[in-house]
């Protein structure tokens, strides 16, 4: 199936509305399986998805324990003493959380499908100011420079000759602590790099540019884009009610 | 028994059906040092790679220390062997250059006053310590590479591998290099120099390979051996 780009941004922006909506680890497993799902449909195989998730893996490890210690509430599972660190709610939320990173990347992954260059075309003609199409798209280049960037440094730390396995977690979530933010802003610098790179090669978006080719809607887009739409909103309706 | 074993080695990246490396037999000992040289695309990145495991090869084997190296994890060989990337972007990840060159051994569990002499030493040998508390990939080129390279060399490792190591370094910074490398050499190191700089190689290995089109073209020989004589 051969859909255009901007009937996967629809697709996209229903999966990730409805993973941040969501605040149940039920329905947000749910949003999770339609995702993945979906991505089959688009000739995505499952050991492709899950080679494209783990390095997010202990990006989410951190987040987890960080929600279970610090968002408390319900039964509590585990304590030290009198200092409950596992409780229900807490768990839940953390369970939740990596749930809605989990389906915002996976659904990203859809955008992997089709050029940048055809993504900001697909924007403008949708009116969407230029600057802007060019910003979301950069955006979306960072995230899997992003991945790739965690996944490097896990082999480096590593190489460094620290065996990031036999580390007792507390330990690790340390050292995670401390390399958080190296590495976010790092992959930051280089992402900008990246699109400072692009633009010298002549890729820019001019507010009157021209363009030679045109992307045009064919039925099958419009039908996959209001089913999508349709149940998106009906979702978010009942949610409410 | 050599210290680093390749037997029949191939290996071909995912996906995309041309072979990279074919039947590649190397044997490298501790305690000389190795230049593998050859043309852009001939495969020495990827070979080094498959050396500290980063890559697994799609067939033959490779021993470390006597053991097939699929039994050692990532880090067991990073404490033998120590490895600077072709490109410093991918090995920096610390906040600042004195965490980087600390870096391992904190981890490890040294006792932070001999880090820190550690560290001292390198920043001086290296001359980055103005840019003791700089964030790492703010540093130049050149900069990025000496702190890989003192990153690396502040673990001791017992194997040495640098994947181009004087690109970006200029004349004088490439002698402050080669003096340590020859150092570290003569107390009994073994090394692989990745490297196109002919002068360098030329200075420094005591055995060239030269790789070409995933295949090994020439070899000078391990020590002893009668190609080496010769
Ligand atoms: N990550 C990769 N994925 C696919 N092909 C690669 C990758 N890295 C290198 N190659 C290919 O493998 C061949 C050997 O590359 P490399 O080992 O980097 O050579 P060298 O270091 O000698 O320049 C080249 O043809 C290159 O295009
Ligand atoms: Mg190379």
């Amino acid at each position: 199936m051969k859909l255009d780009p901007r009937t996967k941004m629809v697709m996209v922006v229903c999966l990730s509305g409805l993973a941040l909506l969501y605040n149940t680890p039920g329905q947000l497993l749910l949003v999770f399986a339609v995702t993945v799902a979906l991505l089959m449909i688009f000739h995505f195989e499952l050991s492709v998805i899950g080679d494209y998730l783990k390095p997010f893996l202990s990006l989410m490890l951190f987040l987890l324990v960080i929600q279970c210690v610090f968002s408390p509430g319900g039964e509590v599972l585990l304590a030290a003493g009198p200092v409950p660190l596992i409780t229900t709610g807490g768990l839940s939320m953390g369970v939740c959380v990596v749930l809605r990173i989990m389906t915002v990347a996976a659904a990203a992954m859809l955008f992997t499908t089709f050029s940048s260059r055809d993504f900001i075309l697909g924007l403008v003609q949708w009116k969407v100011p230029y600057e802007l199409a060019f910003m979301v798209s950069i955006a979306l280049r960072f995230l899997p420079v992003f991945r790739d960037e965690l996944s490097n440094v896990v082999t480096a730390v590593q190489l460094r000759g620290v065996e990031l396995k036999k580390v007792p977690w507390r330990e690790k979530m340390a050292l995670y602590r401390r390399l958080f933010f190296p590495v976010v802003y790092g992959t930051m610098l280089k992402a900008q790099q990246l699109a400072v790179s692009m633009e010298a090669r002549g890729f820019r978006v001019y507010p009157r540019r021209t363009y030679l080719r045109r992307l045009n809607l064919l039925g099958a887009d419009i039908a996959v884009m209001l089913v999508c739409l349709v149940s998106t909103i009906m979702l978010i309706a009942l949610h409410f009610t | 028994m050599a210290f680093l074993e390749l037997t029949r080695v191939s290996f071909s990246y995912p996906k995309r059906g041309r072979r990279v490396l074919t039947e590649i037999d190397l044997a490298l000992d501790r305690d000389e040092i190795t230049a593998i040289v050859g043309p852009n695309g001939g495969g020495k990145t990827t070979l080094t790679k498959l050396m500290i495991g980063v890559l697994q090869p799609s067939g033959g084997q490779i021993r470390l220390d006597g053991r097939p190296l699929a039994g050692y994890s990532l880090g067991e060989i990073g404490r033998r062997v120590g490895y600077v990337f072709q490109n410093p972007d991918v090995q920096l990840f610390c906040g600042t250059v004195a965490e980087e060159i600390g870096f391992g051994l904190t981890n490890r569990g040294y006792k932070p006053e001999m880090v820190e002499e550690r560290i001292q030493f390198y920043l001086d040998y290296f001359e980055l310590g103005v840019y003791r508390n700089v964030f790492p990939l703010h540093l130049s080129r050149g900069e990025k590479q000496r702190l890989a390279i003192a990153a690396v060399l502040a673990n001791e490792p017992l194997f040495l591998i640098l994947d181009e190591p004087t690109a970006g370094l200029d004349a004088y910074r490439k002698k402050l290099l080669a003096d340590y490398l020859q150092k570290i050499a003569r107390l009994g190191r073994g090394m692989i120099l990745v490297s196109h700089d002919e002068p360098f190689v030329g200075r420094m290995a005591e055995r060239v390979v030269a790789l070409k089109d995933g295949r090994i073209q020439s070899d000078s020989g391990r020590k002893g051996n009668a190609a080496y004589e010769a």
